[in-house]
């Protein structure tokens, strides 16, 4: 065993080829991620599921139940609960779909008589200065968008089934065994760094962790008290508008008038009264109400603290780089930014100090 | 490089079982079984340190403990003295296969190491740290409680030895300045 004490030059050159080892593996792990056609979606679904099932899985292991044994038994308990669910709504969902699809071309058809209602009476207020014409276009834009998604609807449906597939499976080895991966990757980090990086992925892990529990919570909530309220005031797709108003509320701020949106059209489009019109915004509102009024303040808001002309410029810049996703994956990709900036600056004053 | 990838990823089943021993030769996990034993060899790291690395610097937040499984390591203090010699490194210990350190870290909040310590020769040194006694708590309450329990007792008789020494110091201070003016 060697005992000639290495001078610092030596172990911090050693240190840093470590360090730039670490972050190549990183760098190319990510590239991966990106370059194979549906993976990135499929591990963040596989995160989702990971974070959602390990505390039960965890539950499971404090009562006796081997790690793998209990992963296996909340997967097949949770694929069994899906099913079972799945095969409740499935007679329902299918016939408001169907419902949906027979309707569109009438929808589309009274969107552009609404719009042609209300472009003719701006054209009356306006008289010769009014020179445009907004209800073709939005007539063809609604049945070229119509079009297109049918026509693309055999590809989304491979990549939809895809990371249906592949994210529960990742998902299961990354409550299984991924342990052993975050200690491996760990072991690669030179000693200098080893604490703060520990407990920096502890952190990062609790406060994604938790993000996602208490958003998928407020989801169904939201979800729930929106399809109640659109059965009690009697408004059809009530399941189908509530399943969309819980996952359109995944965006923050913008999220829930995206979701009311289809509510409202299809109340204006059939020709609704003012009065049931408002009962619809109504019910949208209450469920604002009550999570704006409860769940946030309850749940998401201790867990993320980023201030709210922050959240509007992640989700903006979510939404340019990733769409929909973007979106809804902004806050917690910030939120881990901002722990991670957080933690090394630590470490910095830390080891300066 | 080659021998830094060998020991991290290839070199794992005989070092397993001293990693395993060493565990239970150590106070805090001597009262586990095998099966306990087993899982916390499962959460810990091992981490291997070249001759003059420090393993941590006083001063610095520390979030666990190490078990020095292989090798010896040099306990240092600060000592902040006047303008002339600013800082004096004090060799205060010698630590050997065995011995552990840096137990206060492991329940204190943004624990502050109290000394340096600085490998004397290439030594291998098994880390346990906050996440993991947290990891064991919530997987396997029953082995975290004995942990615990022990390391409560380890930092009791820590208590006890300081008080003991304090109160020999106050004495000796008396001694030394004379009987209190009436």
């Amino acid at each position: 065993m060697s005992t000639t004490a290495l001078s610092q030059d030596t172990l911090r050159r050693v240190n840093r080829w470590k360090l730039a080892g670490v972050i190549a593996l990183l760098i190319s792990l990510f590239t991966v991620l990106i370059a194979v056609e549906n993976l990135l979606v499929s591990s963040l679904l596989a995160f989702v599921i990971a974070y959602t099932a390990g505390p039960v899985v965890n539950y499971l292991e404090r009562r006796g139940v081997s790690r793998g044994l209990a992963t296996g038994l909340t997967f097949v308990g949770a694929g069994l609960l899906i099913l079972g669910i799945g095969a409740w709504l499935a007679p329902y969902l299918a016939e408001t779909i169907s419902r949906l699809q027979a309707d569109m071309p009438r929808f589309i058809t009274g969107l552009g008589q609404y719009v042609q209602d209300f472009e003719g009476r701006v054209h009356a207020y306006a008289g010769p200065f009014s020179n445009f014409e907004v209800t073709s276009k939005v007539e063809t834009r609604l049945t070229d968008w119509t079009h297109d998604v049918f026509q693309n609807l055999p590809s989304v449906l491979k990549t939809f089934f895809t990371v249906m597939v592949l994210g529960p499976f990742l998902a299961f080895f990354m409550i299984k065994d991924g342990r052993s991966v975050s200690t491996l990757m760990l072991s690669l980090v030179p000693n200098y760094l080893f604490e703060p990086a520990l407990s920096l992925q502890h952190q990062i892990n609790l406060q994604i962790g938790h993000f996602v529990r208490a958003r998928l919570l407020e989801s169904l909530i939201v979800a729930a008290v929106t399809t109640i309220g659109l059965l009690i005031v009697g408004f059809p797709y009530a399941v189908l508008l509530g399943l969309v108003a819980g996952l359109t509320n995944l965006i923050p701020y913008i999220g829930p008038l995206i979701g009311a949106v289809p509510a409202i059209l299809i109340a204006l489009v059939n020709g609704y009264s003012g009065l049931s019109v408002l009962a619809v915004v109504l019910v949208y509102v209450v469920a604002q109400i009550i999570d704006a009024g409860f769940l946030i303040p309850l749940m998401v808001a201790k867990i993320v603290d980023l201030h709210p002309v922050t959240v509007i410029i992640v989700i903006i810049a979510g939404a340019q780089l990733m769409g929909v996703l973007g979106m809804i994956i902004s806050i917690p990709v910030a939120s881990t930014l901002k722990v991670t900036v957080s933690t090394v600056y630590r470490h910095l004053i830390d080891t300066r100090t | 490089m080659t021998k830094y990838v060998w020991d991290n990823f290839f070199r794992k089943s005989d070092q397993d079982q001293e990693v395993l021993e060493a565990l239970r030769q150590t106070y805090i996990f001597s009262s586990l079984t095998g099966k306990e034993l087993g899982f916390v060899k499962d959460t810990v790291h091992v981490r291997a340190f070249k001759p003059g690395e420090s393993i941590f610097r006083q001063g610095e937040v520390g979030v666990g403990m190490y078990v020095l499984l292989k090798g010896t390591l040099e306990i240092f203090v600060d000592h902040f003295g006047d303008e002339k010699n600013p800082v004096r490194n004090q060799l205060i210990t010698r630590l050997k296969a065995g011995d552990f350190l840096g137990e206060l870290s492991l329940v204190e909040h943004n624990s502050r190491r109290t000394a340096t310590a600085v490998a004397s020769e290439e030594s291998m040194l098994i880390g346990f740290f906050k996440p993991d006694l947290f990891e064991i708590l919530d997987r396997q309450p029953a082995t975290g409680v004995k942990i615990l329990l022990r390391l409560s007792e380890v930092l009791g008789r820590r208590l006890k030895e300081t008080t003991v020494k304090v109160t020999e110091l106050k004495t000796d201070l008396r001694r030394v300045a004379g009987p209190a003016p009436v």
